[in-house]
């Protein structure tokens, strides 16, 4: 990782409170340029990429929120729900850009799997790869998204 | 060779290390801005240790601006007309300024930096609002993301405040936040209990604030308050009322209700509460309650996925179905509504649908 003070900067504020609570490495002790190669490669070796990942989900949200955060059913097998509370959440990344707090629910209906993410994870997924830290609350794994998702 | 090498890379890295001891030290002096004076309303002066934002200055002088965000640019609601000294306006703060206000010198007073003397105006209710130190006496499951958090006051022992108006709760320095925050909650008590702050709080994942009322905050505990602020309130017409809320945007509606109840406010009014499951319903027994005690009140819930129980008691569906199904025409009718955008948005639409006019649309957005 290469130590330039922006990304020391960043690194420490993702791994403050400032933002969130607990942070968005959680107790993952790589760095956030790790965190995002790694993520890379297995996006890769799975044949998709952040942005066709980042466009789905937002395409579920959108629909989930017609719901008012009630279930709504995306396809065949699979709902979703949006909850919103007050407030945003900006990109910790050093650009303006802030995000409602709404956090959309997916189901498989089948299997009863959930998994969640935010207005921001979709943005930090989209424009910087990043799917946070091991152990912090809206670490994503990509295969397990990608199962879950399409 | 190798010598020359090593004395070469020490006198580099001895010219680094001074150039960065001048760094720190002219850094120390540059940003001492020394004392600042801010005259606010052209009646009132601060003497400030200058170099910090305005926003936390004016709130070290008990001076409280509304802020949901706790400083970071992301609310937009710590606007205060700056007319000398602010510097030019931020790149963070123009997506929250419309033309009249950069034209009047509106600014975020959390991005202006006093760096010298400053000429600010504040709205005159804003000097009303206090701070609070509370006890946390009561802590009560409403269901399994929902909790009701009661506040004794202390001191101040009273709060005067408008139903419908918001406070700001301070969340301290613990295990998973390193600095203090500030976020904003709807009152939901009965205003007749002066003493008494109730919220209405739903957990939000990784959501600062709430993490600490739900994991951390133990009844017994001091907590930090300051308000009160907000413009939602009831109107002094006779029209009939529509509330629309669900989940922990029945905060403000409940504090209303109480209010009515309490000054025998005779106008009809109808709440309805939209939720997923049965076990997502809560303040029944209050609801009936407040059906028995006002003159014309009904709660209407609402649920979009009714169980296997007896579910005739509910409407069915989305809680703007059922506004559709209840209300017919409300071109007569005021409506208060609380909760999320998406919510709020939708309950606008159907409202205007039936003819209800927009400016007696009255509502809290979660923003």
């Amino acid at each position: 990782m290469k130590e330039s003070p922006q990304n020391n900067k960043l690194e420490a504020l993702l791994r403050s409170s400032k933002l969130v609570a607990g942070g968005f490495m959680g107790s993952d002790n790589r760095g956030v340029l790790e965190i995002i190669d790694a993520d890379k490669i297995e996006l890769s070796r799975l044949g998709f990429t952040c942005q066709q990942l980042a466009s789905r989900m937002r395409q579920i949200t959108d629909a989930a929120k017609t719901g008012l955060e009630t279930w709504v059913q995306i396809d065949d097998n699979l709902e979703a729900k949006t909850e919103e509370a007050r407030g945003f959440l900006p990109c910790p990344w050093p650009h303006a850009g802030r995000f409602v707090k709404r956090v959309t629910i997916i189901r498989r209906i089948n299997t009863s799997e959930t998994i969640q993410w935010s207005d921001l994870n979709i943005h930090l997924i989209g424009g910087h790869g990043f799917f946070q830290g091991r152990g912090s609350n809206f670490r994503i794994e990509p295969a397990i998204l990608i199962k879950m998702i399409f | 060779m190798i010598l020359a090498i090593l004395t070469a890379v020490m006198v580099v890295s001895l010219i680094a290390a001074a150039l960065a001891g001048v760094l720190v030290v002219s850094e120390h002096y540059l940003n001492d801005y020394g004392r600042c004076r801010i005259t606010i309303n052209d009646e009132r002066e601060l003497e400030v240790e200058g170099g910090r934002d305005l926003l936390s200055l004016l709130t070290s002088e008990k001076i409280f601006i509304p802020s949901a965000c706790g400083g970071r640019s992301t609310c937009g609601l710590c606007k205060l007309k700056v007319l000398e000294g602010a510097g030019p306006l931020l790149p963070t703060e123009e997506p929250f300024l419309d033309e009249d206000e950069r034209k009047s010198n509106v600014r975020l007073s959390c991005q202006v930096k006093v760096r010298q003397d400053l000429k600010i105006e504040i709205p005159k209710e804003l000097f009303a609002i206090r701070e609070y130190t509370c006890k946390c006496a009561e802590i009560t499951d409403l269901t399994n993301d929902i909790k009701q958090f009661r506040f004794e006051l202390v001191e101040p022992q009273t709060m005067d405040y408008v139903p419908g108006q918001y406070i700001q709760l301070r969340t301290p320095v613990y295990e998973k936040s390193s600095e203090e925050v500030y976020r904003a909650y709807s009152i939901a008590s009965d205003p007749a209990q002066k003493n008494i702050i109730d919220l209405i709080i739903r957990l939000v994942p990784g959501g600062i604030c709430t993490t600490y009322c739900f994991e951390y905050l133990k009844v017994g505990d001091e907590v930090k308050m300051n308000g009160p602020y907000g413009e939602f309130r009831l109107s002094e017409t006779d029209a009939p009322m529509v509330f629309i809320a669900g989940g922990s945007g029945m905060a403000p509606i409940k504090c209303m209700l109480h209010h009515m109840k309490n000054t025998q406010n005779k106008r009809k009014a109808v709440y309805y509460f939209g939720a997923n499951h049965p076990r997502q319903l809560f303040h029944l027994d209050l609801m009936k309650e407040l059906e028995k005690n006002l003159p014309d009140f009904k709660f209407v819930p609402v649920l979009s996925e009714p169980d296997n129980g007896d579910n005739s008691k509910y409407e069915k569906g989305l809680v703007t179905d059922a506004v559709r199904k209840g209300l017919k025409n409300a071109s007569k009718s005021e409506a208060y509504l609380c909760g999320s955008p998406g919510m709020i948005e939708a309950s606008i639409k159907v409202l205007r649908e039936l003819g209800m006019d927009e400016k007696n649309i009255f509502y809290d957005k979660f923003e």
